[in-house]
């Protein structure tokens, strides 16, 4: 049975691929040694065969070797495992029966992320809310988003399954924003669980988002502190956005001063980002930033280059939603019977505008 | 005339059987994530790649009728991957399972690494319970770039953070149907992909609705789905996000055209449906579906042709479903052989069992 006899201190901010390693007692095969020489185990001592050597994480039971390149070299041989190792486990390197095992350091360093931001901003929302925006300060780990997300009612019970949960939760790819939609089946009207159980939150009522500081974040660590979101439920939201409801501002030409539309309600805060396009009257885009502020309910436009005198037109896609997941000519549910539904087929709609 | 028709139509039969592994090329096949698994004819397994908008055909090489005893039981089936990919089980998602319908082998889609630089890697476990990495270096593939639906829009920081999530793959009479769900719009956005992939070819997005079981309907996305054959006619049965059990035709599915699928049934709130498989057992067609929270559930396939549409709320029955006892934690299903059904079970200790269970 190998022993310990030496911890090397882990220092902070290592990377897995440089650590030192733990020498445990060398029960090895005459004159070879095993080392780990970054992200490579290297047997030297005298020529060696790579059939000989193979290293597996150490753990009981029957244990696969790891994946990787062997290569005999001068006075031994090295092996470069396919991935890299994982701080805080332990491998287990077997030369010719000689076992030698080394321990990745785990390096201490105090959780930092915190979740920076979550859409819709409002302090109150509609009872058939769609969809939060949860956005962190760094990227986290997949797999635990519903373990640490509740959300509580005004006597801080918490709400039975307010959210889809779906497997394949719902970040971008860096992983540092996360959508959670509410159960769409309780927002619908007329199916079997928006009859049965309803909304899940109620118009009147105070809840609070609480995530947990315990989500782990892509290196592993926890939050650095919970996070709260109080808000009051409002009546549900189920007219469409309509464009000719919202306030445009022109800019005037010669300056870089930004062009805003404003709306009469809050509306989905990605889709303001994605679903908007300045254009020249000929459907030229044109340049610039966005900035969305006033809790979701005004959209700002800063040109690249100053304004040209001239036509243009915001394009908004026909798919923009509000809080409650309407969209420009159609609420989320469409009642068939009284259907009121204009059909747009465009994919966006133009808002007109002039610099003068 | 006929007879030279006659030879064409022989002559691209034989094109069409040569062409699964023409149209794919040996090298690296570049996924940037391994999410739902379908497999394909002749051995081809199509792996969804969210992060890379792509759906990959990799050719398995997995053809011959596997040896073993049958059944395939590997218990701690996730400790025993994040081993051979030299890691701890906390440090991998076991994302999708499939069954090799040739060689029965099961073919597992893995994240080593939960963060966004987690590295994909499909996994197959062999009757004899070996596992072993599916080498997506030299590997005959090819992918389908999966077009964004909306421009890609950057943020203040440069990043597009819209992405589709892909939740089901199947492959249908010489098409992949893909369903995704944005973590922007909410919307249906399933996709038809010829295969073989053309260079050219993108994919079409259809919109599906679901309106006959009531008053209202909701352009919704689809979660998971199975193709099932009602009097020699291709459906889709399929599971919305927002209710549980619609049926439409495949050749329904065009690309620009708004599809009412029919609601067959209400699988009770609360619950969400994970995976379904369909089977034949004396001589009666069943379907069998694993649920977040109503366990394993059985109910008759026959007669969805004759099945009356829901049209209300008090007119709600839908299809008859019955719970298996004893089945609990199935987190994937997929059919193993004609007798038997492969499930992933997460276990009272937290770890995963692949066990096989006989259909009910």
């Amino acid at each position: 049975m190998p022993f310990l006899t030496a911890l090397l201190p882990a220092p902070r901010f290592l990377t897995p691929v440089l650590l030192a390693l733990i020498v445990l007692a060398p029960l090895l095969a005459a004159e070879h040694t095993v080392r780990l020489d970054g992200p490579v185990f290297r047997v030297s001592g005298g020529p060696a065969r790579c059939e000989d050597f193979a290293v597996s994480v150490d753990a009981p039971g029957e244990i696969p070797a790891l994946n990787g390149t062997c290569a005999a070299e001068a006075g031994g041989l090295s092996f470069r495992p396919k991935y890299p190792l994982q701080p805080g486990l332990r491998y287990r390197a077997v030369y010719r029966g000689a076992v030698s095992v080394f321990e990745i350091p785990k390096p201490v360093v105090a959780p930092s992320t915190v979740v920076d931001r979550v859409y819709p901003s409002s302090a109150t929302i509609p009872e058939n809310i769609l969809k939060f925006y949860l956005h962190f300060s760094a990227p986290m780990n997949r797999g635990e988003a519903y373990r640490h997300l509740r959300l509580l009612d005004g006597s801080g019970a918490p709400v039975a399954l307010p959210f889809l949960e779906i497997d394949q939760e719902l970040w971008d790819r860096e992983a540092r924003r996360l959508t959670v939609l509410f159960d769409p089946g309780r927002i619908k009207r007329g199916l079997v669980p928006n009859e049965e159980v309803g909304l899940p939150i109620r118009a009147g009522g105070k809840y609070t988002l609480v995530i947990d500081a315990g989500w782990q974040d892509a290196a592993g660590l926890p939050l650095k502190q919970e996070f709260r979101k109080a808000f009051r439920a409002v009546e549900s939201d189920r007219i469409p956005p309509d464009p000719k409801t919202w306030t445009l501002t022109a800019p005037a030409a010669g300056r870089r001063e930004p062009l805003a539309l404003e709306f009469p309600e809050p509306m989905d805060h990605a889709l303001l980002l994605g679903l908007i396009e300045v254009t020249s009257r000929a459907g030229r885009p044109i340049e610039g930033s966005v900035d969305v502020d006033r809790e979701e309910m005004r959209w700002r436009f800063t040109p690249a280059e100053p304004w040209k005198p001239g036509e243009y037109a915001i394009q908004v896609g026909r798919t923009i939603e509000d809080r409650a997941g309407n969209t420009i000519g159609r609420p989320f549910d469409v009642d068939v019977f009284e259907r009121v539904e204009e059909r747009i087929s465009r994919e966006t709609v133009p808002v007109h505008f002039t610099v003068r | 005339m006929r007879l030279v028709t006659t030879f064409t139509l022989l002559a691209s039969l034989a094109v069409a059987a040569v062409d699964y592994s023409s149209s794919l090329t040996q090298g690296k096949a570049d996924m940037k994530s391994a999410g739902s698994l379908a497999f394909g004819p002749d051995g081809i397994l199509f792996v969804g790649d969210s992060v890379g908008a792509a759906v990959f055909a990799i050719d398995t090489q997995d053809r011959k009728p596997g040896k073993g005893s049958g059944t395939v039981e590997i218990a701690g089936i996730n400790e025993k991957i994040a081993a051979l990919l030299g890691t701890a089980a906390d440090q991998i998602l076991v994302n999708d399972m499939a069954v090799n319908p040739l060689s029965k082998n099961v073919y597992l889609s893995v994240s080593r690494g939960k963060g966004p630089d987690a590295i994909p890697v499909i996994v197959r476990a062999g009757h004899s319970g070996k596992l072993e990495e599916v080498s997506l270096d030299k590997v005959k593939h090819s992918r389908a770039g999966l077009p964004n639906p909306v421009e890609a829009k950057k943020d203040a920081r440069g990043n597009n953070l819209r992405m589709d999530s892909i939740t089901d793959l199947a492959y249908v009479d010489g098409k992949v149907f893909v369903a995704g769900l944005s973590n922007e719009e909410f919307s249906s956005n399933l996709r038809s992909i010829p295969f073989p992939f053309k260079a050219v070819e993108n994919g079409t997005s259809v919109e599906i609705y679901h309106g006959q079981h009531g008053r209202f309907e909701t352009n919704s996305p689809v979660r998971t789905f199975v193709p099932y054959e009602i009097k020699s006619e291709s459906y889709l049965l399929a599971a919305y996000t927002c209710t549980p059990l619609v049926k439409f035709p495949v050749a329904s599915l065009k690309p620009g055209t708004k599809v009412m699928g029919t609601t067959i049934a209400e699988l009770g709130n609360r619950n969400r449906p994970l995976d379904m498989v369909i089977y034949q057992k004396s001589g009666h067609d069943f379907i069998l579906m694993n649920n977040s929270s109503r366990g394993v559930m059985k109910m008759s396939a026959e007669n969805l042709d004759k099945f009356e549409p829901i049209k209300s709320q008090t007119e709600l029955q839908g299809v008859k479903y019955e719970t298996i006892a004893g089945l609990k934690g199935v987190e994937q299903l997929d059919k193993l052989d004609k007798e038997n059904a492969l499930m992933l079970v997460r276990n009272d200790g937290g770890s995963l069992d692949l066990k096989t269970v006989a259909l009910p």
